[in-house]
């Protein structure tokens, strides 16, 4: 393959997440697309073309069907916007999208935005509702998305040894994490023990082991590395960026090839993106990662995946802490989905915001000190689809 | 005269006792009951299920139940059984007699010779209106006996129907199954019964067990004893009180009871506007004691509110949450009937890797060359959970992933869990998979795949 033209994230922007009665899908767009473009120190009209993630209008607001719900709200016309649609992988999506228009030379600058509106329904009446009265009558019929994720906990901790201790242990870090993170939806520190006795969801899955359903939007701005204007303009570099879509909606609970133990999406994303970015010792190289916790022992069984540790390992990362602000790798220092929320389109790019945040110095509270390379992770659907972007401070 | 080649019985996992139904009820005595997606087609699937399929050249459906209450009945069972199309498939319905008057026809059809063998299944799931269970007979079961011309061990030896103009002391008000004092009259009955008693050409002492299918069985034995049948001979239904009466279903369950308990010589006379009279020999191979083995394992009711939520007749215990109509279609089911009512699966040529789902190439060595295999119906559990936030009405909704036997891999609900932290499912655990109703908040329901723990 011939060297891929390096691209870089010039304007960063996310909104609030959470309950947000107060604003519409249009100006969740409005508030994450207009924070980018300041960021990015450009005018509207420099964007050549766009890029719309909004993964369920139809348990949402029915916005995002296409990207002319983005130009509307933003009065941005006469340029291809498209909208992606990818699942959980949809804002990473966006932004691969955006990075290859930008390389074929199809425009020199490029916006990625995603957003989703789902608090305007109760939510049984979005996500659950999806898996209960839509899709295909029979297969698969009697789960919900907690129940496709609480079968691998139930398979690791029969193969592995992980403790239900463990599982839990995830969501009381990112809980803590979350704490210092002012936009995330839910900002309050909590045990493991609460975690365990907060209410079933799918056993071993808690309430707390679950992420909520969220309103938010995040924005980025890209452009080629060359043509960067130091002068203003205050860089963060994709260093590698891979998407693998490995089974199917289906196929994964009718597979006998399936461990239920990995994501072999994951796996095959985390490559791509490594071998782009030069990584062979991921857990060595990479500074931070966000990585998709929907339900806490998705994170868990993740770390094996991106190659953090060896297979039936990840339990000793987050018994020793490793993955904790201030370990070996923190993982989810915003807070992660469990803590952030998870408006489905937004999530990727908000991930993508809170690495470049880090990587230039501006995290906060939160900040992973010398941050230089980070990573972000999402998983889409039922484990299929896997998204893996590697950022760097440097070219 | 033909031969019972084969026979299956289906009573459902669980059973209510008459002191949950009514104060004046009486523990022990039972009811067998549906659970809440059984019906008469699951019953009766569930009977015929475990019978040869091959060369059966027509399929007779016998049921109380009315035909516009559920939609399917002997051509859909036909196609659910993966018969032939095209085959003879006749419904009797309207009577308690009809189990036995389909057995009858079967009789008299394979003696004309026009037919060599006929699957013959009675079912019935009747619910009396609610607060009037003591006062009605109802119980939930199937049967299904394959009639044949070629020899078996049981013989009917002699069938015969007598006419009687006398109605039913049964009815239905509105929806349910009631008793009616006004037509609860034996005028017409005994005349009946006296007549059927002088067309019996053996011996009275040759039969080793007489079945009177009666509510005035004890009248009718009066009859009988009179002709010279002694006492001792009537087989006395010992099942009402452990399944209550399952309507047309019951004279044949009542038969097979004897068969079980190994009589020779049977005499069966189903009474109901008429009488159906059968004689029956009966030399077993084996013993078979599958009835008996249905009868003593079930769970029970625990209360009137449970027994309430099984009939959906009211869910006080889930979230607000109700379920709308599931998307669903006939074509559908009717394109996809292999895979979803045959469990047929695919067979990777080239590596033996069995997939339950279709695709254009095996996930595993990327080959594309498969052939059709049907899948087992017992398996182990792989992975499983319980889905709390799943609308149901005996929350939570186990899904278990099951390794079939032979190959395949299927993910379905678990079934037959009115009390979850009695059939706990782990992995590992033994299941086989059942059919039943899948969408049930329709006229038309659908069925598909369930696991039930072994």
């Amino acid at each position: 393959m011939s060297k891929l033209t390096d691209i870089a994230i010039i304007g960063i922007g996310v909104t609030r997440f959470g309950e947000l009665f107060h604003q519409s899908y249009d100006d969740l767009v409005r508030d994450a697309a207009l924070q980018a473009v300041k960021d990015a120190g450009i005018n509207m009209d420099e964007i050549g073309a766009a890029w719309l993630s909004t993964a369920f209008p139809e348990i949402g607001v029915f916005k995002g069907r296409s990207g002319m719900d983005l130009s509307e709200p933003l009065s941005l016309y006469n340029i291809p916007v498209t909208r992606v649609s990818n699942f959980c992988a949809s804002g990473a999506d966006a932004i691969r999208n955006a990075v290859n228009a930008l390389r074929a030379g199809e425009c020199d600058v490029a916006m990625a935005l995603g957003v989703e509106k789902l608090r305007d329904r109760q939510p049984q009446d979005s996500i659950v509702k999806m898996m209960v009265e839509y899709g295909h009558p029979f297969l698969q019929k009697g789960f919900t998305a907690a129940g496709t994720f609480a079968v691998y906990a139930n398979r690791m901790m029969h193969e592995f040894g992980v403790k239900r201790e463990d599982i839990a242990a995830i969501s009381a870090k990112n809980h803590f994490h979350g704490s210092m993170n002012d936009k995330a939806h839910h900002r309050k520190a909590c045990s493991i023990e609460e975690v365990m006795a907060s209410p079933m969801v799918a056993n071993p899955l808690t309430v707390m082991d679950s992420c909520p359903t969220t309103d938010g939007a995040a924005c980025v701005i890209l452009v080629r590395a060359a043509d960067i204007d130091k002068s203003k303009h205050n860089p963060v570099y994709i260093k590698g960026i891979g998407l693998s879509i490995s089974t199917g909606w289906d196929l994964p609970f009718f597979d006998p090839n399936h461990d239920f133990l990995s994501f072999e999406a994951t796996r095959t994303a985390a490559a791509t993106a490594y071998r782009q970015a030069g990584i062979t010792n991921p857990i060595e190289e990479i500074d931070m990662i966000e990585v998709h916790d929907c339900f806490s022992i998705v994170e868990l069984l993740t770390y094996e995946d991106l190659g953090l540790c060896a297979r039936g390992e990840a339990k000793d990362l987050i018994r020793g802490k490793e993955t904790q602000l201030g370990g070996k790798i923190p993982v989810n220092v915003s807070g992660g989905l469990l803590s952030c929320g998870h408006p489905v389109g937004a999530t990727g790019i908000r991930m993508v915001v809170e690495v470049a945040n880090h990587l230039r110095g501006n995290a906060g509270e939160r900040q992973v000190k010398n941050a230089k390379r980070g990573m972000t992770h999402n998983i889409g659907g039922p484990g299929a689809i896997a998204s893996v972007i590697v950022l760097g401070s440097d070219i | 005269m033909s031969y019972i080649k084969s026979y299956g019985t289906a009573l459902p996992h669980f059973r209510i006792e008459d002191s949950i139904l009514h104060p004046r009820g009486k523990a022990g005595i039972m009811k067998a009951v549906c659970f809440s997606d059984e019906d008469i087609v699951t019953l009766a699937y569930e009977a015929a299920s475990g019978l040869p399929k091959s060369d059966i050249d027509g399929i007779l459906f016998a049921t109380a139940t009315p035909v516009y209450q559920n939609r399917y009945h002997a051509s859909y069972l036909a196609d659910l059984l993966h018969l032939p199309q095209g085959i003879l498939a006749l419904d009797f319905v309207n009577s308690t007699r009809s189990g036995t008057d389909a057995l009858l026809l079967a009789n008299t059809l394979i003696d004309s010779g026009k037919y060599r063998n006929l699957l013959v299944i009675a079912s019935d799931v009747q619910f009396p209106e609610i607060g009037k269970e003591l006062s009605a007979p109802f119980g939930h079961a199937a049967c299904a006996m394959l009639v044949s011309c070629e020899e078996g061990p049981v013989q009917i030896t002699f069938a015969k129907s007598f006419s009687a103009e006398f109605a039913e002391e049964f009815d239905y008000k509105g929806a349910h199954i009631q008793y009616d004092p006004r037509f609860s009259r034996d005028a017409g009955f005994k005349a009946n019964i006296t007549s059927v008693v002088k067309q019996i050409n053996a011996a009275p002492a040759s039969y080793d067990a007489v079945i009177h299918n009666s509510v005035y069985a004890r009248m009718a034995g009066g009859v009988f004893a009179k002709a010279g049948f002694n006492e001792g001979q009537f087989a006395k239904d010992r099942l009402s009180n452990k399944t209550g009466n399952t309507g047309s279903v019951h004279a044949l369950l009542l038969l097979v009871h004897e068969l079980e308990n190994g009589k020779r010589k049977i005499l069966l006379a189903d009474y109901t506007n008429g009488t159906n009279l059968l004689e029956i020999e009966n030399n077993p191979a084996a013993e078979c004691k599958s009835l008996a083995d249905q009868i003593n394992n079930y769970e029970l009711v625990g209360s009137y509110q449970d027994y309430l939520l099984l009939r959906k007749a009211g869910n006080f215990l889930a979230g607000d949450y109700t379920t709308k109509e599931m998307f669903t279609s006939e074509m559908m089911m009717e394109r996809e009937k292999d895979t979803l009512r045959y469990l047929m699966g695919l067979k990777c040529e080239h590596c033996g890797t069995i997939y339950y789902l279709k695709s254009a190439r095996c996930k595993k060595c990327k080959e594309s060359k498969f052939s059709v295999v049907e899948l087992a119906r017992t398996g182990t559990i792989y992975a499983c959970t319980n889905e709390h936030y799943f609308p149901a009405s005996f929350p939570p909704v186990t899904m278990v992933v099951a390794d079939l036997d032979g190959g395949g891999r299927m993910t379905v609900q678990q079934t037959d869990t009115m009390y979850p932290a009695k059939n706990k499912m782990e992995i590992g655990a033994r299941v086989q998979l059942v059919l039943r109703k899948m969408i049930e908040n329709d006229a038309k329901p659908d069925y598909f795949w369930k696991a039930r723990q072994l």
